[in-house]
């Protein structure tokens, strides 16, 4: 639960002084995660469904939500590659489900796919293959935002 | 009487004692625990901290565990707390979100671990301080009352009600007016004296709302320390005089 109001009280910050003042300005603002990443973290770690999209409906609806959907064994190829050891919390290590990062990983971040499958749906979120190429993503996101902006001005 | 409202609503009046208004924290069910809670609701300088002092050593003495939990005293938060208010850069959401980070910290450490270990659980301030700021700075009060959802419905909440005028008098001649309690926040004007009655004035009128709707039991503040504190032990004695837990340790145990 403090795990989940945090995120919010920084995300409520961003949100006003990061956010807000450039839509204002006309900008585009292209977040890196947005609300839906606590709607499927804090959900996995057991925190009401219900509540968390009650607590950030100050949150402004995003024009465009696109979705990187990658698999569970991708995504653990992909980090372990790069680095030496995962993130705690990103492991989920705090659940106590495995003391072995790997494992509780692969646990956890399960739990976190399966909420954004549940997401995607309920808010209209598009998705991209994020086990495709760099290339045939990059293309296929520049199309869904040039479709929004076509859609919007 | 009317129903129980839905369980999706969060914090409002006709919750059951002991069990969360809500959905609560759905990884600690914390049905049959013995312990108690017991809030003292009151704007700043109107004595809570004097009357739980007392009540703390009264309790003890009749046997009763005691623990006392206190507005933005979580170890996690406090720190946060204080250097977010120094900082000048908390909005209304961010000031919101941080109490109610600072409270959830003290549900899941101190007071859902007290009441399952029958304690008495004596909370100074509770959630209607953090719905009365918030009504005071325009945060939309359903979404207040949703977020507050996780936490407990206290047993007993008693308000200690003071009028403007003897509240300004009583913070005068104690600490002072405080930049916080005083709403400068707010930016609505630069003399403190001036926003210190008006805040106060706006979240007396907040609290004075939620009275009914929460059942608070409403004790005249402006009257002696001794007075306030026998009203305060008249009632709780009555109320767990009939309840059936937490009991008491003999003596010799």
């Amino acid at each position: 639960m403090t795990f989940s109001l945090l995120h919010a009280t920084d995300f409520a910050d961003r949100l006003m002084y990061k956010i807000v003042p450039p839509l204002k300005a006309g900008m585009i603002v292209l977040a890196d995660r947005y609300a839906y990443t606590a709607f499927s973290r804090d959900v996995a770690r057991g925190v009401d469904r219900q509540w968390v999209r009650d607590l950030y409906s100050f949150a402004v609806r995003p024009d465009l939500a696109v979705y990187f959907r990658v698999t569970i064994d991708a995504s653990l190829d992909r980090l372990l590659a790069r680095r030496v050891k995962l993130k705690f919390y990103e492991a989920g290590l705090d659940m106590g489900w495995s003391t072995n990062p790997t494992e509780s990983f692969r646990i956890f971040q399960s739990k976190v796919l399966d909420e954004y499958e549940r997401i995607v749906p309920e808010h209209g979120l598009r998705v991209v293959d994020a086990t495709a190429s760099i290339t045939e993503q990059q293309r296929h996101f520049r199309r869904l935002i040039a479709d929004t902006l076509e859609n919007v001005s | 009487m009317s129903t129980p409202p839905p369980a999706d609503d969060g914090a409002r009046g006709g919750a059951t004692p002991g069990c969360y208004y809500g959905h609560g924290l759905p990884y600690l069910s914390i049905d049959q625990y013995p312990g108690k809670i017991i809030a003292i609701e009151g704007t700043d300088g109107v004595g809570r901290s004097t009357q739980i002092r007392l009540l703390r050593e009264w309790l003890e003495v009749q046997g009763y565990g005691v623990v006392e939990t206190g507005w933005t005293r979580s170890p996690l938060m406090q720190p946060t707390i204080e250097l977010a208010k120094s900082s000048n850069t908390l909005n209304k959401l961010t000031f919101v979100l941080l109490y109610a980070c600072d409270f959830a910290d003290r549900l899941e450490k101190e007071i859902i671990p007290a009441l399952k270990a029958g304690f008495i659980v004596l909370a100074d301030r509770y959630i209607y301080t953090a719905i009365a700021r918030a009504g005071v700075r325009g945060v939309d009060s359903q979404w207040i009352r949703r977020l507050y959802g996780f936490a407990i419905a206290p047993h007993l909440v008693f308000y200690l009600k003071i009028d403007v005028d003897a509240l300004a008098r009583r913070v005068l001649e104690t600490g002072g007016m405080s930049y916080w309690e005083s709403g400068m926040d707010l930016k609505a004007g630069d003399d403190i004296y001036d926003m210190f009655r008006s805040y106060q004035r706006q979240l007396l009128k907040e609290y004075a709302s939620m009275a009914d709707e929460f059942g608070f039991r409403v004790l005249e503040g402006r009257r002696a320390i001794n007075t306030i504190q026998d009203e305060l032990r008249r009632q709780i004695g009555e109320f767990l005089e009939t309840s059936d837990s937490p009991k008491v340790l003999s003596p010799g145990f």
